[in-house]
């Protein structure tokens, strides 16, 4: 046995299933819509339409500003009970026409709809073909694309919602035309901070990369000539051409794969799935693919981060995060990934739990077998979780030294006493976080310095071997 | 002519009937902007759905209910973490939120036994809570579940629990407001007059429309301890689900909201010969004359004047502080509805600021009655305003600061004006004396923020940045 | 002798359109009960008779009559020295103004709906 190789120290177990209760006290994901809706914004030109009450829309506005704290525009066509009654046609034509005449600039129209206008059954593809009519005959000079995103609130959840509203927008726009030698990136639900690291990586590389969907602006500045300059860059012309590009790199499996899917199969662009790069092990496999595709080789520079990398969690795990439990929520490429990132850091995940009910799919993932092979203590993986079954759990007695998740679990980190670090979506309890990466090098050694303060912060208050820190 | 077609509406015209810029002399029967009516489809327009209006607004509030969203877990999701309602309990209002996880088969093969099921193992997990408040949304309301039937069942097999269900799916009227009076008749309908509580004071009221924003009720009730006056149910802030079944047991509704609650108080007043006697609780002079009408009303005028001078030497030289620092400065108010005529004259005469724009999300016409009753010559009175009209009125009437919700308030940050949450506060309560003391404070803390001066700044500019030599003073 | 009358129900209605929540219940008929209610009350404690409190209805009339009739005393010096015909008729002079204004001539839809 080589000395890097890791051995099996006792057979753990791994445990996948989903909670036992079919209702949902404290959700940790939103709807099919409200996912959609941010694949939406990422793009440049483009205000989404959301068929439904306006409860759909208005919330995950304020949603959206509660975590970026900005503002990002998106409509509604404002459902009333005579569509509910009458179908709900009419408004879309009408949003469509009032959207494209009041916003110059419009190039994009994602026309999302809810689980009402779902059952009402409007024919979605038909309006919108009829819009389409209206505005070159209103509008000749204009060229507005209207994307049909189907995300009836009733089925999958944000997570879902948001790979379906991508793959809507390439399956619409992307066209053959002549190859652009740009790699396609699907980030996946990430934050601006993780944008402007991978924008940093393929400088690095000296790739050219289309960022699907590039959400770097959704941190914007105040500026002195008060222009707001918050909304996606992902251009038309992007989307266009992520049928001509040399490689689809899918860094999620539940959030964009499936876009990736879409062009290898209809457009024959080669598809790649890696493992989100969270930790030091899974950001290496995403450069060496990167590497694999472009031929373009890892230069020194990222070798050097990688190694400030390493040198900070050096200092923290054996001493700091060995044998501390940890419990991680959020959407299953963050708990998976960051399971993996807390398994290189001597953190034991011991509870992960994952919103929604693609329990088939979870069994297939390549990350919980590799939890299987390494873990050396029991690791229990909830699917359809809520987030009064980690409440439970922990009022059962699940002894945890770490919460890792968003801010709507803040409560059970509050009462239980237990260190909590924000991580995920959303985070609006938290200052600033939508600015740093979680992923990457430099993510996964920002993650353990905020848990180290968090932990240091936690034996000051409580008076827990706080002297430990009286020289470190 | 009074209504104005701003020029981001030239193509939806119909926007007209809904901007107002008063002057003296216009008539009043021609300038009521229209109100609670349907939004144009892709506005952008800031309403919310009939069941937020039911959940998050009113029932939600309630410390000691469970809230059963029947519908996907959206409905529960957003209306969950977007309010600051603390209560004595230990806010178990806004920790937990409830839904029944509404999937396909659900929607095909009907949603009933999904709620039992969901109904059941909320109270078996927790077993200290014995009151629910069930809501349908647009999915469970369009396949036509019988929840009031599923309920029914569930208070059958467990009698110690009770169950109120509010039937308002997002798609019922045009914004929160229709939730606001789902809730309200429904709660009259079924659950006023279904308990009797012990009456230990001969001065009883309701307290109607306040939702304990950032710990109003709080300090309104320290008032009402003063006075001697059992408040016998609070609608809804702090409040409790039976004390809200005693509703008909007081002497008096005194009603706050008049928007989100007047139709209990109307109805109270119908069935039960309950006068309602509507205040304002925010500004020193419309609460001293709430606190007199009360008092009035019961006959112990003297215990209220003895509140009301109290109240006066510890509050009113603090807020007299900021109001000579404050004067002519301009304010935008763009929230919900009520607040836009319970703040403009309150700011006016308490704070010397004048109120130039105001937009309502959900009032009706009757709110704008008030507000242009109370509201100045030269402002905009708006209707269901949507973002481009926020845009072009910020330019016509340059402001100061603004109360409006966080989303609006980034939008408004990049413009360089500074925003207070006027839904949830910056740092309440702002009712009552010592919370308009705060409110005061909050305002002079904004428009004093040095960062709005240094953001003006462009670092290219040969001139140097002119800041004001001193902005703030030691309060 | 008109022009005055009719300013100083100017003034009075000026006072009622900025203070009086009463004015603009959710209904018609409220809106009548109320301005007949507590215009009545007013007049009468103008006129230095004893408030009628039989009635919770009478109570809370009183309750906002008591605030406004306070109010007028100070704002307006003339009220003192006017007799009760004349405070009478400045208060029916009055109640035209609010009837029209918030009943009459008010577009407000919602008035005559049956039901709140």
């Amino acid at each position: 046995m080589s000395t890097c190789e890791m051995a099996d120290v006792k057979s753990a177990e791994v445990t996948l299933a989903p909670k036992a209760r079919a209702g949902v006290i404290n959700p940790m994901y939103d709807c099919q819509p409200a996912g959609a809706q941010f694949a939406g914004i990422g793009v440049k030109d483009c205000i989404p339409l959301v068929h439904g009450g306006q409860g759909c829309s208005m919330f995950v506005r304020l949603l959206f500003a509660q975590h970026f704290k900005e503002n990002f525009s998106i409509a509604s066509t404002s459902l009333h009970e005579d569509s509910a009654v009458f179908g709900g046609k009419k408004r879309i034509e009408e949003g469509v026409m009032v959207l494209a005449k009041r916003y110059p600039e419009l190039r994009v129209i994602p026309l999302i709809t809810t689980c009402s206008t779902e059952i009402i059954g409007d024919d979605i593809e038909g309006t919108l073909r009829l819009c389409d009519r209206a505005l070159k005959a209103e509008l000749p000079d204009r060229e507005i694309h209207l994307v049909p995103v189907h995300t009836p609130s009733f089925k999958g959840s944000q997570v879902t919602g948001y790979a379906e509203c991508v793959k809507s927008l390439i399956k619409t726009l992307a066209k053959k035309g002549e190859p652009t030698g740009k790699l396609n990136v699907l980030t996946g639900w990430v934050n601006p901070g993780d944008i402007t690291l991978l924008k940093h990586y393929f400088a690095e590389m000296d790739v050219a990369a289309t960022i699907l969907m590039d959400t770097e602006d959704f941190d914007s500045p105040m500026l002195p000539d008060k222009s707001i300059k918050t909304y996606g860059r992902t251009t038309v012309e992007d989307l266009r051409d992520t049928a001509n590009a040399v490689g689809t790199l899918a860094l999620a499996r539940y959030e964009g794969a499936a876009a990736g899917e879409f062009l290898r199969d209809t457009h024959q662009v080669p598809h790649h799935p890696v493992s989100t790069p969270y930790g030091i092990k899974n950001t290496d496999d995403m450069l060496r693919k990167i590497q694999e595709i472009t031929g373009k080789e890892i230069p020194e520079s990222l070798v050097h981060e990688r190694g400030i990398a390493l040198d900070a969690l050096a200092d923290l795990a054996h001493m700091f995060f060995a044998n501390k439990k940890v419990a991680i929520y959020g959407h299953p490429d963050l708990v998976l990934g960051l399971a993996q990132f807390c398994m290189e850091v001597e953190l034991e995940p011991v509870l992960l739990l994952i919103g929604d009910d693609q329990g088939s799919k979870y069994k297939k993932d390549p990350r919980i077998a590799e939890l299987k092979r390494t873990a050396h203590f029991d690791i229990d993986i909830v699917h359809n979780a809520d987030l009064w079954e980690l409440e439970q759990r922990i009022k059962d007695g699940l002894k945890l030294d770490l919460i890792l998740g968003h801010s709507k679990g803040r409560y059970i980190a509050i009462d239980a006493k237990i260190p909590m670090v924000r991580v995920g979506f959303p985070t609006f309890d938290r200052a600033g976080l939508y600015r740093k990466p979680t992923i990457g090098y430099r993510g996964a050694m920002e993650l353990a310095e905020s848990i180290a303060n968090a932990m240091f912060t936690h034996m000051e208050y409580t008076r827990e071997r706080e002297w430990i820190l009286n020289t470190w | 002519m009074p209504m104005v077609l701003l020029n981001c509406d030239t193509d939806i015209p119909e926007r007209q009937k809904h901007v107002y810029l008063k002057s003296p002399d216009d008539d009043p029967a021609t300038c009521l902007p229209v109100a609670n009516a349907p939004t144009i489809p892709g506005t952008l327009s800031e309403r919310g759905c009939a069941f937020c209006g039911a959940k998050l607004v009113i029932g939600g509030v309630l410390k000691d209910a469970i809230q059963m969203i029947h519908g996907p877990i959206g409905c529960a999701y957003d209306t969950w973490h977007t309010k600051r309602y603390p209560t004595d309990n230990g806010h178990f209002n806004m920790k937990y939120v409830w839904s029944t996880d509404m999937k396909e088969q659900h929607v095909v093969f009907g949603g009933d036994k999904r709620l039992a099921q969901a109904i059941n193992e909320a109270f078996d997990q927790m077993p200290d809570v014995k009151r629910m408040i069930v809501y349908t949304t647009c999915p469970t309301a369009l396949i036509g579940d019988d929840v009031k039937a599923t309920v029914r069942q569930v208070m059958r097999d467990r009698p110690d629990v009770d169950i109120f269900t509010v039937e308002c799916p997002g798609f019922s009227g045009v914004s929160q407001s229709k939730g606001h009076h789902v809730l309200n008749i429904g709660w009259i309908n079924e659950k006023v007059g279904t308990l009797e509580k012990e009456i230990t004071s001969e001065y009883t009221m309701n307290l109607i429309g306040d939702f304990n924003i950032q710990g109003d009720t709080f300090l309104l009730q320290k008032y009402w301890d003063r006075l001697g006056i059992q408040v016998i149910s609070h609608f809804t802030g702090n409040g409790s689900y039976d004390d809200l079944r005693s509703m008909h047991q007081a002497r008096l509704s005194v009603v706050n909201c008049a928007r989100s609650s007047g139709y209990i108080a109307n109805e109270l007043k119908k069935r039960y010969g309950i006068p309602r006697l509507d205040i304002d609780t925010w500004g020193f002079g419309y609460m001293t004359d709430g606190i007199r009408k009360i008092c009035a009303f019961f006959g112990i005028e003297e215990r209220g004047e003895e509140l009301i001078a109290e109240e006066w030497a510890k509050w009113k030289p603090q807020l007299d502080w900021y109001k000579e620092r404050l004067q002519g400065k301009r304010m935008a108010i763009w929230t919900g509805g009520p607040r836009l005529w319970h703040w403009t004259k309150a700011v006016e005469d308490d704070m010397g600021i004048e109120v130039v724009a105001m937009s309502s999300k959900f009032g009706h016409e009757e709110d704008f009655e008030k507000v242009i009753a109370r509201g100045r010559d030269g402002t905009y009175y708006i209707d269901d305003g949507n973002e481009l009209e926020f845009f072009e009125i910020v330019d016509l009437v340059k402001l100061d600061v603004i109360f409006t919700g966080p989303r609006v308030g980034e939008l408004m940050k990049k413009m360089h004006i500074p925003y207070i949450n006027g839904h949830g506060y910056h740092n309440g309560p702002y009712m009552g004396f010592e919370g308009f003391v705060n409110m005061a404070r909050d305002i002079y803390n904004a428009v004093n923020n040095p960062l709005r001066f240094l953001a003006a700044q462009d670092i290219r500019d040969p001139l140097p940045l002119i800041m004001p030599e001193r902005l703030r003073e030691a309060a | 002798m008109n022009t005055m009358l009719d300013e100083r129900v100017d003034e009075l209605l000026e006072y009622v359109e900025e203070k009086c929540l009463w004015q603009f219940f959710s209904r018609a008929w409220d809106r009548q009960e109320n301005i007949d209610g507590v215009l009545d009350q007013t007049a009468n404690l103008l006129a230095g008779h004893a408030p009628r409190l039989a009635t919770p209805m009478e109570r809370l009339f009183y309750a906002d009559a008591k605030i406004m009739v306070d109010d007028l005393h100070s704002r307006f010096p003339w009220i003192s020295e006017s007799g009760e015909a004349e405070i009478r008729q400045l208060l029916d002079g009055l109640k035209g103004r609010l009837v029209e204004n918030v009943i009459t001539k008010s577009t407000n839809r919602e008035l005559n709906q049956h039901l709140y």
